[in-house]
């Protein structure tokens, strides 16, 4: 056995939740504002939906092999050598979305607090603790989570209840304006962050009930969709669509805005934190999903001694990527949500389920 | 050692005894063991071993000439302290005894405390010069079988000259060797090591200290006290919130303090930083320095506190209180706001006075040094490494972090909230309680009889 650790069905939810949410909140609002105007909201609900879908297809999926890693059913659907090429497919999206958010980790701590301090300085500190979490095993991270995930939705809510004061429902208003197209556009970008739920097929084998599954990914989509529904609802209503699109991170610059008392001001601080909490759950979960993997598919008996090669591997990755913020900002934009949507997320599990109930591998579902 | 009453008994009266009987080399040790040794507890034995092993202990031995049989009498008896008031776990409301040196004295005060067949106590000796006295106690039928095995194993496996305190004990046989948190809980008090028991948990005593171990050993535990059982729910759950809020406080309130000074000056209101920008006008250090230099002489002030005799010790906080408080601030070495943020930070420690309150006082340290270098994320990131420290950690197989993480619902009745006697319904699931969860009756709350007309 690779990883010997059991995580129950609620330890899972709160690590999918943390999983998604933590990078959803500062950068997708001002991407969907940017479509769909006003009706971002629309979107994030239209968003929510899409998600539950596609966990489903990824769940139905995993559930066809019980015990087993995407990367393990991978050679049982495809056959040895197709199975290993598209594990190293697999592999590559892991890698490649961990940089991602090590690189969007670090350039929102450059753009908003440290304008002066290097962005590998942020990316290798992250890495060097989430490598600690990740060698520490499954469980290790998932008992983190659950104390971190609280405190990031609790901090959440009183952000939110604070500068209700600077809200305006008016700022919503006219409904559907833009049109379909807009809103349906919206939605792509924080589909491909629901679709991250892809990770989960790391995880089914090590939960304790594995047949709780689809009720973990959808309680986790419902409860990481209120919450995003909570963030754009109120980037919108303090600041209208056009300045939410224009700003980077509306998000922080909402936390910006909370006055109480003159004592409370300026909690972006709050927000700083949330973040590096959250960008911890979620490096981690992709850290280890791309160690594994790659045990797996390299047929390692311990993915320890994988953990530092892939760091370093990972944080390369994330300098290379982007020369700044504003590619970054595109990439995530137009490119990843299309990419990761059509190929990763969707695509491949479809086609993957396709050719598992045509050659009838896998065994019924529970 | 050895007492002299009985000694005498066994030297003068031995001759004198029973002129009656003729006494011959055959029945020679018959006569002395039945009719003259006037000691309650006289012990035959062929046994080298067992003979060295009574005199090491305090024993006197019999050697009868003509005869391959020892007599060791059970005469030990030594000098020894009364039993106090716990000077180190003071409550308000409870017992007021503690435990003492003595193994025997230990064991049957909290034999007082659980009157029941089931209350374990297996004793071995440890330490191959010393010979210590080792016992571990449990409650049959209540802890987990596996955790006692364990226990035993670790306990059987140690092999070293010599068992002073519980603190040897304590660090060969817990868990994270390495780790600056403690894994094994200690207590000098008996009805803190009888509730431990009752929830599932194993505690070693060791003679020749009044400081009993208990096993496995959950973080939050080091927030709990005694008194939080004994007074009313209310106030045993608040005071705990408070404590929670102490650890925090005295983990990353200077570190914050260096964070907000150094790099975040814009969140503190505007009227505050005009205030500690010109209290620190004249200071000639970073603010880091500062605070550094006011924490290491706080630690001192603590340290001379506590080994000072107690008149002289309070000499010493007020010198400590006039210097640092006073003239400090006036010469301008220090800002009046570092002051006050210690002494909050002090206050705060002082309401940690368990082992772990040790270990945050010690991690506050690297944390400043984290905050001066990265401010508010330097901050954050110190706190999730510790939190995925803690979470790496197993005390004998039950995960640090629980209730908490992993998240046991049942048992979060008694985490922060301190749930109404009435309504601790199971034992702890994760100590031992998977084998008879029941503690207690539901529908214990105490509701008045209907009045009658």
């Amino acid at each position: 056995m690779l990883e010997g650790g059991k995580i129950d069905s609620k330890q899972a939810i709160f690590l999918l939740t943390t999983m998604v949410l933590a990078t959803a909140i500062l950068f997708v609002p001002a991407i969907i504002a940017h479509h769909a105007k006003q009706d971002a909201w629309i979107s994030a609900i239209l968003a929510t939906l899409g998600g539950l879908v596609i966990a489903r297809l990824q769940v139905t999926l995993g559930l066809r092999f019980p015990g087993m890693t995407l990367f393990q059913y991978l050679e049982v659907i495809l056959g040895k050598v197709l199975g290993k090429a598209v594990g190293f497919l697999y592999l590559w999206w892991f890698f490649h979305m961990n940089a991602e958010v090590l690189r969007e980790f670090g350039s929102f701590l450059v753009a908003a607090f440290m304008p002066d301090t290097p962005i590998i300085v942020f990316i290798i500190i992250i890495a060097i603790i989430s490598a600690y979490a990740v060698r520490s095993g499954l469980e290790v991270f998932t008992r983190v989570n659950q104390i971190i995930l609280p405190l990031i939705l609790l901090s959440l809510l009183v952000l939110f209840a604070l500068a209700t004061k600077e809200m305006r429902i008016i700022r919503l208003l006219p409904l559907l304006d833009t049109g379909v197209v807009p809103i349906i556009k919206g939605a792509i970008t924080p589909l491909s962050w629901f679709g991250e739920m892809a990770t989960f097929l790391m995880i089914i084998p090590y939960l304790n009930k594995p047949q709780e599954a689809p009720r973990i990914a959808n309680t986790a989509i419902l409860i990481s969709g209120t919450f995003f529904l909570i963030t754009v609802l109120g980037v919108l209503a303090i600041f209208g669509p056009a300045l939410s699109a224009r700003w980077m991170f509306p998000t922080l610059n909402g936390a910006r805005m909370i006055h109480l008392a003159n004592f409370l001001e300026r909690l972006e601080a709050v927000i700083m934190v949330i973040w590096v909490f959250g960008a911890f759950v979620k490096i981690s979960v992709f850290y280890y999903a791309g160690v594994l993997g790659s045990a797996q598919v390299l047929g390692l008996k311990d993915f320890r001694p994988l953990v530092l090669l892939i760091g370093v591997i990972v944080v390369a990755l994330s300098i290379l990527l982007h020369p700044n913020i504003l590619d970054l900002a595109r990439m995530l934009g137009q490119v990843w949500p299309p990419y990761a949507l059509s190929t990763f997320e969707v695509g491949l599990p479809l086609i993957l389920l396709a050719i598992s109930l045509i050659r009838g591998k896998g065994g019924q579902q529970q | 050692m050895i007492s002299d009453q009985i000694m005498k008994t066994n030297v003068l009266e031995l001759p004198m005894a029973e002129p009656g009987l003729e006494l011959t080399r055959s029945n020679a040790l018959h006569i002395i063991k039945n009719r003259c040794l006037s000691i309650h507890q006289v012990k035959e034995t062929t046994n080298l071993a067992d003979v060295i092993d009574g005199i090491t202990s305090g024993d006197t031995v019999l050697l009868i000439d003509g005869f391959a049989t020892a007599l060791i009498n059970g005469v030990r008896g030594w000098e020894t302290r009364k039993v106090t008031s716990p000077e180190a776990e003071v409550v308000i409301r409870g017992p007021q005894e503690a435990f003492v040196e003595t193994l025997r004295t230990n064991t049957s005060m909290l034999r007082r405390k659980i009157k029941n067949p089931n209350l374990k106590i297996e004793t071995l000796k440890l330490g191959e010069v010393t010979n210590t006295d080792v016992a571990i106690a449990y409650i049959k039928g209540i802890v987990h079988d596996d955790i006692v095995a364990e226990v035993r194993r670790r306990l059987d496996a140690v092999k070293v000259d010599s068992i002073l305190e519980s603190g040897y004990v304590e660090e060969i046989i817990g868990d994270g060797p390495l780790s600056p948190f403690p894994l094994v809980n200690h207590s000098e008090r008996p009805d803190k090591i009888a509730a431990m028991l009752l929830e599932g948990r194993v505690a070693i005593f060791t003679d020749g200290t009044p400081e009993v171990l208990t096993v496995p050993t959950l973080f939050l535990e080091f927030i709990h006290s005694p008194d939080d059982y004994y007074e009313k729910f209310y106030h045993g759950s608040l005071i705990r919130f408070v404590r929670l809020g102490a650890l925090v406080m005295t983990l990353a309130l200077p570190s914050l303090y260096v964070a907000v000074i150094t790099f975040h000056q814009e969140m503190l209101p505007t009227p505050l930083m005009l205030s500690i920008a010109g209290q620190r006008e004249m200071v000639p250090f970073p603010a880091f320095i500062e605070t550094l230099i006011m924490e290491i002489s706080f630690e001192a002030l603590r340290e001379a506190g506590v080994r000072l005799p107690r008149q002289v010790g309070q000499a010493v906080s007020i010198v400590g209180a006039l210097i640092i408080g006073e003239a400090a601030v006036r010469a301008g070495i220090v800002a009046a706001a570092t002051v006050i943020i210690v002494a909050v930070t002090g206050i705060s420690s002082f309401m940690l006075t368990t082992s772990a309150g040790i270990t945050i006082r010690m991690l506050r340290f690297p944390m400043m040094i984290l905050s001066a270098t990265m401010g508010l994320f330097g901050l954050s990131v110190g706190l999730v490494t510790i939190l995925v420290h803690l979470a790496t950690l197993r005390s004998f197989g039950v995960p640090y972090l629980s209730p908490v993480a992993p998240t046991t619902t049942g048992d979060l009745k008694d985490v922060l909230f301190r749930a109404p006697w009435w309504a601790m319904f199971t034992r702890p699931r994760l100590l031992g309680g998977m084998k008879d969860p029941q503690r207690q009756q539901f529908r214990l709350k105490p509701t008045p009889p209907e009045t009658r007309e």
